[in-house]
């Protein structure tokens, strides 16, 4: 009876509607709250529905009944990690995503690819928060710098008024110093400013991915970078697909199988490190 | 496959900076470029010329090469465009040259790697002639550039 429901569900979630299939995931719930699949289920239709609490605490009942160490939990974990980037949690997402990646990769599970994906994805959704946090407290540091210039500016230009006014200084006297008290503010204004911009890395830094950090074969930056016996770093999917076909090392022309390559940890974790502060770079 | 990806990096590098003598003439898609190559000494034959160049990349660049050769333009469009005289270059424009063949290319080529080792494959050469049996060839052969099977015994060209 409840697998009829859900069955239904399946249906009109395949034609899109989601809604519908939310209801009928609801209703097979409601008779069989033990089984872990309509709570699957409905909670990818709540992601495509953007309602993201509900995706969540379905993808977590899923989890709770599969088990978290049983290899069906994954699809739910992959809801989750995406229900908690929708709710702006990505520290949350990244944790979860993680996780179910290295459980993925040992179990040789079909969810790898996308796990791999939404931990770059949650990866840069953590830096992004970080970012706008750092940009809004620059913003409010160089405003109170600036202002400080300002009021001083001001004062410095009220003793000016004020010596004209008692008739120590003539009116062409005050007006060279008024402009040099103005020009010497907005010099002041100009270095404050870049300075700010000196050290706020991502925003004004041109953004460049080294070349130290950039596979030779798809221009991008590596994920998971492998060393061939000639010594030259590649990300593994691009020389694993050459060197299969030409079985040669691209530089040396020497002959070697894809079992030469050797994981290259220091590289991973350096690419590693510079996602974690420069985000963007999952896009260039 | 990730060969759109990195032409279109490619292209955002050489929009940046090409090294002399090249220059991008067409690269508005991703499966056919054409590029102008210069030679910058003084080499006699090629003095004060510029050759065009069609590159034809498949889904599977850069794994496997892209097809290069040399293109003729009609002096109508203001930029007349002929085959270069070289021992290893027929008169139809098909190149003998290792590195874009299957078993001589490299993924780490590049477009403008590619287009430096011409100019320096024209550089090198003083011998004002055709491959042999060039007659032959631009009659009868009707495969693929990358799967002629050249002999590159003559390295001193």
């Amino acid at each position: 009876m409840a697998q009829e429901l859900k069955a239904k569900g399946n249906e009109l979630f395949k034609q899109g509607d989601y809604t519908g299939a939310e209801d009928f995931y609801s209703q097979a719930i409601a008779k069989n709250s033990k089984e872990p699949s309509f709570f699957t289920n409905r909670a990818i239709s709540r992601i495509y529905l953007t309602k993201w609490t509900d995706a969540e605490h379905d993808a977590r009942s899923a989890i709770t009944l599969y088990g978290s160490k049983n290899p069906l939990a994954l699809k739910s974990s992959y809801y989750l990690a995406q229900a908690l980037l929708g709710l702006q949690r990505p520290q949350e997402a990244y944790d979860v995503a993680s996780d179910a990646y290295k459980q993925s990769l040992s179990a040789k599970n079909a969810q790898t690819e996308n796990l791999s994906r939404i931990v770059l994805r949650a990866k840069q959704a953590i830096w992004a928060a970080r970012e706008t946090a750092r940009l809004r407290e620059m913003d409010a540091t160089l405003g109170a710098v600036e202002a400080l210039i300002e009021a001083d500016y001001k004062r410095a230009l009220g003793e000016l008024e004020g010596r004209l006014e008692r008739g120590e200084i003539g009116e062409i006297g005050f007006g060279e110093d008024r402009d040099a008290l103005r020009v010497d503010a907005e010099k002041n204004v100009r270095n404050v400013r870049e300075a700010f911009a000196l050290s706020s890395k991502g925003e004004v830094k041109e953004r460049v991915v080294p070349d130290y950090l950039i596979d030779g074969i798809t221009f991008e930056i590596m994920h998971d970078p492998v060393i061939t016996p000639s010594g030259t770093s590649f990300d593994r999917i691009g020389i694993a697909k050459y060197v299969e076909k030409s079985g040669v090392d691209p530089l040396t022309r020497t002959p070697m199988t894809v079992g030469d390559l050797r994981n290259n940890y220091a590289l991973k974790a350096a690419c590693e490190e510079f996602l974690t502060n420069n985000g963007w770079a999952v896009d260039w | 496959m990730f060969a759109t990806k990195r032409l279109s990096k490619e292209l955002l590098k050489m929009k940046d900076h090409v090294p002399p003598g090249i220059e991008i003439v067409k690269s508005d898609n991703l499966e056919e470029w054409q590029m102008d190559i210069k030679v910058l000494d003084e080499n006699p034959l090629y003095q004060n010329q510029t050759y065009r160049l069609k590159f034809m990349f498949s889904s599977k660049y850069p794994i496997e090469p892209p097809e290069v050769q040399f293109i003729t333009c009609d002096a109508s469009t203001g930029h007349p465009r002929t085959i270069p005289m070289h021992p290893h270059i027929y008169s139809n424009g098909i190149i003998c040259l290792d590195l874009l063949g299957s078993a001589g290319w490299s993924p780490v080529q590049t477009v403008e790697s590619v287009c430096m080792s011409l100019q320096s494959m024209l550089t090198a050469n003083n011998r004002d002639e055709r491959p042999p049996g060039d007659q032959e060839f631009i009659t009868h052969n009707r495969r693929r550039i990358r799967d002629i099977n050249f002999v590159y015994e003559d390295d001193n060209v």
